[in-house]
């Protein structure tokens, strides 16, 4: 371009040759800046220039002060920029020819690099947090609704139980009143064969007929308790089992909770872990037996969870054959359907013999514990109990611990005893799961009211079983057979159902588990047997009497039964108004046609 | 409780637990002497409730105290007492208690026991 001759009156080298001169600052922007630069601006040119160290040569250090290239000439000049020698033009850099600028500029880019980079960091982590904001915030909202739920979900099982355990308590309550109401209206009855020969057959269709119209308010309450309850201790023993990973040593817990289902299955072949058991299989089970008992056995069914045959039954067995050998006489019977199996946990030998012996005399089947920690392992042995009586300070394992493990897997009432009642301590008690407080020291009436509260259903009306008296020296005959008949039910409803042999749990625990120790028992007649005769009759009712392999030995036995059971067999009979599944209106009339008869 | 015939019942109980009291007073004795506290206390919870089941409600009482005691508390376990020495000073003296209430049921219950 400055060597181009047309241009030489614009722009050319300068006379020395050592920088060049753009002689008409106009013209060259119009004309030849465009051209060569891509931009008519003159300015930028010279910026340009400067930028690759070209310095404007001045004119007014020579005297006379004019340019020799004329007043609007600019002269450029770089060392390295000279005519003809294009070599050295390689030497002229943006950034080398100044030392001091350059670095500057380098100093500049760098650090705007860096500050764009940190830009981007900073944005980057911004939104990096924000994000993480983000989540936390919907992590603690979803926390907190998790807690509510489980609350409200805590809540709403508790109560659930406590008020179907009233409702419960109640009908049964109900029940247990009008039937013993009539028992008593039938029972002297019991010494007329005509009426007994013309209610056998009544009482024979009645288990039937019972069966088929299984459903009265009380067996339907029952079942759907069951229903709901399996679902109910799972919240519970999760929720607890939340607690206690907040609270407590959780790994201690879960093993014992493997080792309870594991042993458990392992044990009793056939019986499965409650915990696994779904409201189908516990109505299956539940169901037909409780259609021909009503409802209490089905009642203490769902309340021990498992209906079998406990196989650790040799421990009870000397205690319970104990409690039975006891003199009773004199003793004001509370009258159970069944003896009821009451564990004892109790550190204090004093505590533990009175404790006992108020039990025994109560005709429960008692068994001990000296601490928590034996309490436990008996209870995650299987066997089932209807009531513990726990003391609280003891050593090894306390009764509080002790029953909060208990209460990971089984819901039997527990009573703690205790002399340390005050308002907090029991609070702490009903927190981990204990159902009452007796305080200590106990008498024998507050006692025996703790044990009517909790084990309603296995009241028995004292009625009908006064009424028996008189034939109990018959029991003698049919105490051998009715051993045989109930090992022929045994075989029926093993085979039918579980639910059968659950119903036999009863009486091979107390009776033949005690028979074959002490074969006497059976003919005193002690109240004690009656007791559990008249258990074994109701309990099994059902499978004896239509059986027809029943051996004529029994006879005896099941025309006591009969008086026994002519309460359910007229209700049953009463019944026949169509299955109307109420059982208070089936009573009704049974009182009002009794009345007659008597 | 008893019946005419289960009198031997009461009396097995009784004795078991004049013999159970024996052996306390023995281990109070022991714990006194090594300042043990903690077993002090235990100790009068256990003997406080076979006591307090029997009835024998003054043995029972002393045994309270001395439960709080060993717990460093004052008398009726309210408020606490830091003092050790005094508290060893108070279960002694309601151990001493603890003691003559015991004679007193001992020889009341053998008397019982005999005439029966």
């Amino acid at each position: 371009m400055l060597e181009d001759p047309s241009y030489s009156s614009v722009v050319r080298w300068g006379d020395d040759g050592e920088s060049f001169v753009v002689l008409e600052n106009e013209k060259f922007t119009k004309s030849i800046l465009p051209k060569h630069f891509k931009h008519s601006n003159f300015a930028s040119f010279v910026r340009q220039l400067n930028k690759y160290d070209f310095h404007k040569v001045r004119q007014n250090n020579e005297e006379g002060g004019s340019s020799i290239y004329g007043a609007n000439a600019w002269e450029f000049r770089h060392p390295e920029f000279k005519a003809n020698s294009k070599d050295s033009l390689d030497n002229i850099r943006r950034k080398a020819p100044a030392p001091r600028k350059p670095s500057n500029l380098s100093d500049d880019q760098i650090s705007i690099q860096q500050i764009d980079l940190m830009n981007q960091q900073i944005v980057a982590q911004a939104q990096q947090i924000e994000s993480l904001v983000q989540t936390t915030g919907q992590l603690q909202m979803n926390h907190q609704m998790v807690v509510q739920e489980l609350l409200r979900l805590q809540k709403t099982v508790v109560n659930h139980d406590r008020v179907m355990q009233d409702v419960m308590t109640f009908l049964q309550s109900v029940d247990a009143k009008q039937r013993r109401d009539s028992k008593s209206l039938f029972a002297p009855q019991a010494d007329g064969p005509a009426t007994s020969t013309t209610l056998t057959p009544t009482s024979q269709n009645m288990p039937g007929s019972e069966e088929d119209v299984p459903a009265s308010p009380l067996q339907h309450a029952a079942k759907l308790l069951n229903e709901i309850k399996p679902d109910g201790q799972f919240n519970m023993a999760g929720l607890e089992q939340m607690n206690m990973h907040t609270t407590t040593t959780p790994v201690s817990q879960d093993p014992r909770n493997a080792q309870f289902r594991g042993s458990n299955s392992a044990t009793s072949s056939g019986s499965m872990g409650f915990v696994k058991m779904n409201p189908n299989d516990m109505d299956a089970i539940v169901y037909p037996m409780g259609s021909t008992n009503g409802i209490d056995p089905m009642y203490s069914e769902h309340i021990n969870n498992i209906p079998y045959p406990m196989p650790s039954r040799d421990t009870q067995d000397p205690r319970a054959q104990f409690a039975d050998t006891r003199k009773k006489s004199g003793l004001p019977d509370p009258g159970w359907r069944r003896p009821p199996r009451i564990l004892l946990v109790e550190d204090d030998p004093t505590c533990r013999q009175i404790g006992g012996k108020f039990l025994y005399s109560f005709s429960c089947v008692v068994d001990c514990a000296l601490d928590g920690l034996e309490a436990v392992s008996k209870m995650q042995e299987g066997i089932k109990y209807d009531m513990i009586l726990m003391d609280i300070i003891m050593p090894n394992l306390d009764g509080v611990s002790a029953c909060h493990i208990i209460r990971q897997f089984d819901r039997t009432p527990i009573v703690a005893m205790t002399s340390n009642i005050r308002s907090d301590d029991i609070q702490m008690y009903f927190h981990h799961g204990m159902d009452d407080v007796l305080p200590k020291p106990f008498t024998r009436k507050s006692l025996l009211d703790m044990l009517e509260k909790h084990l309603m259903h296995l009241k028995k009306m004292p009625q009908g079983m006064d009424g028996q008296q008189p034939t109990s020296g018959a029991m003698g005959a049919s105490g051998g057979p009715s051993s045989s008949g109930q090992s022929v039910r045994d075989d029926m409803s093993a085979g039918t159902s579980p639910a059968g042999s659950s119903g036999a749990w009863n009486s091979p625990s107390q009776y033949s588990g005690v028979s074959p120790v002490n074969p006497n028992m059976h003919f005193p007649g002690i109240p004690q047997q009656q007791l559990q005769q008249q258990q074994f009759v109701d309990m099994t009712g059902n499978t004896f009497q239509t059986g027809p392999q029943t051996p004529m030995g029994m006879r005896q036995g099941v025309m006591q039964q009969q008086a026994q059971r002519r309460g359910q067999a007229e209700m049953g009979g009463g019944n026949d108004m169509g299955g109307a599944n109420k059982r208070q209106r089936i009573y009704a009339p049974q009182q009002s046609m009794a009345a007659p008869m008597r | 409780m008893d019946e005419e015939d289960e009198r031997e019942f009461s009396k097995s109980i009784v004795f078991g637990f004049l013999e159970q009291a024996e052996q306390t007073f023995t281990k109070m004795d022991a714990a006194m002497k090594d300042k043990n506290l903690a077993e002090l206390s235990s100790l009068g919870h256990f003997l406080k409730g076979s006591s307090a089941t029997l009835g024998f409600t003054k043995v029972k009482d002393e045994c309270e105290k001395i439960q709080h005691y060993g717990h460093k508390k004052n008398e009726t376990g309210e408020s606490d007492e830091p003092d050790e020495d005094k508290c060893l000073r108070l279960i002694g003296e309601s151990i001493a208690e603890a003691k003559r209430a015991y004679e007193v049921v001992n020889s009341l219950m053998k008397q019982f026991y005999a005439e029966a």
